[in-house]
């Protein structure tokens, strides 16, 4: 018997054979890698803005944070000034936007009467801006002094502020341009990256709040519920608090602070939950604890996790130099009563007059 | 007619196809299975030390695995040190394909007695085959949505691309990205639609990363890197291998460089999330712009980022619901379902509910329910690209009508037998 008559004969298994060798060998080579270029709608939600610069100022190439745009202007000494455009996705008051500013100026905290003769209206092309100039203090060292030129755009919910800060010679010599490159923005925030000064105060508020007297080594001043008492002191802690109730259970409330980050959040997120008998977790599961929280308006972190019978919740705030962390931990069903009261405290922290943090 | 019965008898066969008689053993066949049981026992335990991924690779998509006999096993001070080669599951899968395929041939009766036989066996050559193919062309995704929003890309679980998008256009946005495999080759890479060069410097699959102290060191990875978040939050990067543990976290790193005609506009760090660049913001303002470091050049606004290699899709899944559930005081998941609409084009909406054992299929995809959280309010499906899906299912039918038919045929001839013999009579 011939190969060939062989075949005839069982043309259909030897079909099946060699279409599967074929399809193993056509998809066994991998498709060859290259540079792909595509176009899609826009997914980007953070701000876009354009404009045109004066010949004599340079763009900072790092964005970073809020800013949608960074400028200085070049002078023969090399760069001087500082502009920026910072969008803000809600409405921001102008108070709150000169404190930002005022208290690097010197000025004590604005509110609107005491601000009210340092703002002025301002029509730019078709927009109507708010126009604040803050002048620092005289310093010896300095031979001119310190400015911030600040414009505020409002349009479509959102607030747009126009930083200029130089000094004083130089802010005045700028104006003009200033005033024509703010003519010539267009601008457009962010869709879903709001700038956020506070979160959002909780809903109920179980017992009233009492101001409490700031420990004297602590740059916060803040409010404690009626519930709360004085804890056990330890020379670690800045603040101690505990509540309990009549079934004996019992939280225990602290502020401490350390130098550096002390191991950044993970480290601290897993030493907290194993003080209650929770599995540690790794960078990209932190999420199941932790959510952005700001706490006295720097960008901070709050914690939240149960165990069988305790629980924990805190706020954690890395700043540059220092680590801040508020904590409460015990009782599980008492931290959920707490719950509400512990997230007021943390919304009351802000900094002390006088010791602006960074 | 007689003539072609002639042809296609047993010793005819065998006689046209001697060569092939070594290769349709027995005997091979039993030391096949053999040691397809311990190439499982093997990558059994190796699984626990390098996950199911890394146990994948070593022994089943491979010819060949090397094995080192366990610490914990008895008598491993004098054991442990020597490597022993494991036949791999392609080597192993090979050889049962030519061997079962030769036993056809050479030794099996293609009568309509045996014709069970011959299914069963064609049912396993298909299984075998369908698992080759499977492990040739099969790709893995996830597909991660928030609950009330609509998501059109895959993003696959293991390899990363580099993405430079010009987001100018608010209604369009233009994307270049440049694949693993190219990253990993390094150098310099130009493309007719980027503005600038990009210069590989460094690459990997996986880091270690910290803010760290400026004045401390940092390693020769990250020394010239000046502009974004590498700067500003002065990461420090240690390279790590890859972790293929079923829980493993690997964070693909890059360091490159634009030039724009020979001028340099300085070097950037960017580090890929594997559950998404989204999770940057969440996790810390310092490390929030790696989803996009922003460059302004030429007027335009363009942000590079490293991610999960991604694919879009024609068409999109908007999470309308999740529901999960778990046994009773406990935190092992008893069900989790997601409640989808699938928009199509044309403005089409299918209504789905996704749950575990219960994938969604379409355009050749299939979307299991993977992951949730119910807090943060999204869902996770794992997405499978298998053109073979249906082989095994082939396989098992054909399988499972040879054993019919040859248990059939067995019990008809019995009762026959049966029937005719004396003490029935």
């Amino acid at each position: 018997m011939s190969v060939i008559t062989y075949f005839k004969y069982h043309r259909a298994f030897f079909k099946f054979l060699l279409s599967s060798t074929l399809v193993l060998s056509f998809f066994s080579c991998t498709e060859e890698a290259s540079i792909q270029s595509y176009s899609i709608p826009s997914e980007y939600d953070g701000p876009i803005v354009t404009w045109k610069l004066p010949d004599n100022w340079g763009e900072n190439p790092d964005l970073s944070g809020p800013m949608a745009g960074s400028f200085h202007i070049k002078t023969q000494e090399g760069p001087q000034g500082r502009i920026g455009v910072m969008p803000f996705r809600e409405q921001v008051s102008t108070v709150d936007v000169a404190n930002m500013f005022g208290r690097e100026m010197g000025y004590p905290t604005f509110t609107e009467s005491t601000l009210a003769p340092f703002v002025q209206k301002k029509e730019i092309g078709n927009r109507i801006f708010e126009w604040l100039v803050l002048n620092a203090k005289k310093d010896p060292k300095l031979s001119s002094p310190r400015t911030a030129l600040l414009a505020l755009l409002r349009q479509e919910g959102e607030t747009w502020l126009f930083p200029f800060i130089a000094d004083q010679k130089l802010v005045l010599k700028e104006s003009e341009n200033f005033i024509q490159f703010l003519g010539s923005c267009t601008l457009r925030s962010a869709k879903n990256k709001p700038i956020i000064a506070r979160s959002p105060s909780p809903k109920n508020r179980t017992t009233k709040p009492t101001p409490s007297t700031p420990p004297r080594d602590s740059p916060w001043i803040w409010e404690i519920p009626t519930t709360w008492k004085d804890g056990k002191t330890s020379s670690m802690r800045i603040a101690s608090l505990k509540v309990d109730d009549q079934n004996g259970s019992e939280l225990d409330i602290s502020v401490t602070t350390f130098p550096g980050d002390v191991g950044g959040l993970l480290a601290n997120v897993n030493r907290w939950i194993g003080q209650i008998d929770l599995s540690p977790v790794n960078q990209s599961s932190l999420e199941k604890y932790c959510t952005p929280f700001a706490i006295a308006g720097n960008s901070g972190h709050f914690i939240e996790a149960y165990g069988e019978n305790d629980a924990v919740l805190a706020g954690a705030l890395f700043l540059e130099k220092e680590s801040w962390f508020f904590k409460l931990i015990g009782n599980r069903s008492l931290a959920e009563k707490e719950k509400d009261n512990f997230i007021m405290f943390l919304h009351s922290i802000s900094p002390k007059s006088g010791s602006e943090k960074k | 007619m007689n003539e072609n019965k002639k042809k296609n008898t047993l010793g005819q066969r065998r006689k046209d196809f001697n060569f092939l008689i070594p290769f349709a053993s027995l005997r091979l066949t039993i030391t096949l299975l053999s040691l397809s049981m311990i190439l499982i026992f093997v990558a059994t335990l190796e699984q626990v030390r390098i996950g199911i991924r890394g146990a994948l690779a070593e022994y089943f998509e491979s010819f060949y695995g090397i094995w080192y006999y366990p610490e914990k096993f008895w008598g491993s001070e004098y054991l442990q040190d020597i490597p022993l080669p494991i036949p791999g599951g392609y080597l192993l899968g090979g050889l049962l394909i030519i061997n079962l395929t030769a036993a056809y041939i050479v030794r099996f009766q293609w009568t309509l007695k045996k014709a069970g036989i011959q299914l069963i066996h064609l049912g396993i050559i298909l299984l075998l085959i369908g698992q080759l193919t499977t492990q040739a062309i099969q790709e893995e995704s996830r597909m991660q949505i928030n609950k009330g929003e609509k998501s059109n890309f895959i993003e696959r679980f293991h390899g990363v691309e580099l993405a430079l998008r010009d987001v100018t256009d608010p209604a369009k946005e233009q994307v270049i990205t440049v694949p693993q495999k190219i990253l990993e080759n390094g150098g310099t890479l130009t493309d007719k639609s980027l503005p600038f060069t990009i210069k590989v410097h460094h690459f990997g699959v996986n880091c270690d990363f910290d803010s760290v102290d400026p004045n401390k060191p940092k390693s020769k990875i990250v020394e010239f890197v000046n502009r974004g978040v590498g700067k500003s939050a002065n990461l420090n990067i240690i390279e790590k291998e890859e972790d293929f543990s079923s829980d493993g976290a690997n964070f693909g790193y890059l360091v490159l460089e634009l030039l724009d005609q020979g001028k340099s506009l300085g070097q950037w760090l960017t580090i890929a999330h594997p559950a998404g660049n989204e999770v940057w913001t969440k996790l810390s303002p310092k490390l929030a712009d790696l989803s996009f470091q922003s460059i302004r050049h030429k007027g335009k606004l363009w942000g590079i980022t490293l991610r999960q290699q991604r694919e879009y899709l024609p068409f999109a899944i908007e999470l309308l619901d999740i529901e999960n559930e778990y046994y009773q005081g406990t935190e092992i998941p008893f069900n989790f379902e997601s409640d989808i609409n699938l928009h199509l084009e044309g403005n089409q909406t299918r209504r789905a509910l996704v749950y575990m054992n219960t994938p969604l299929r379409h355009g050749g995809l299939t979307f299991y329910q993977y992951q949730m959280n119910d807090a943060a309010n999204y869902s996770v499906f794992q997405v499978i690209n298998n053109p073979s899906w249906l082989v095994p299912y082939i396989a098992c039918i054909l399988v499972s009508i040879g054993m019919l038919w040859q248990f059939s045929f067995h019990l008809v001839k019995f009762l026959r037998k049966n029937s005719k013999s004396p003490a029935n009579a």
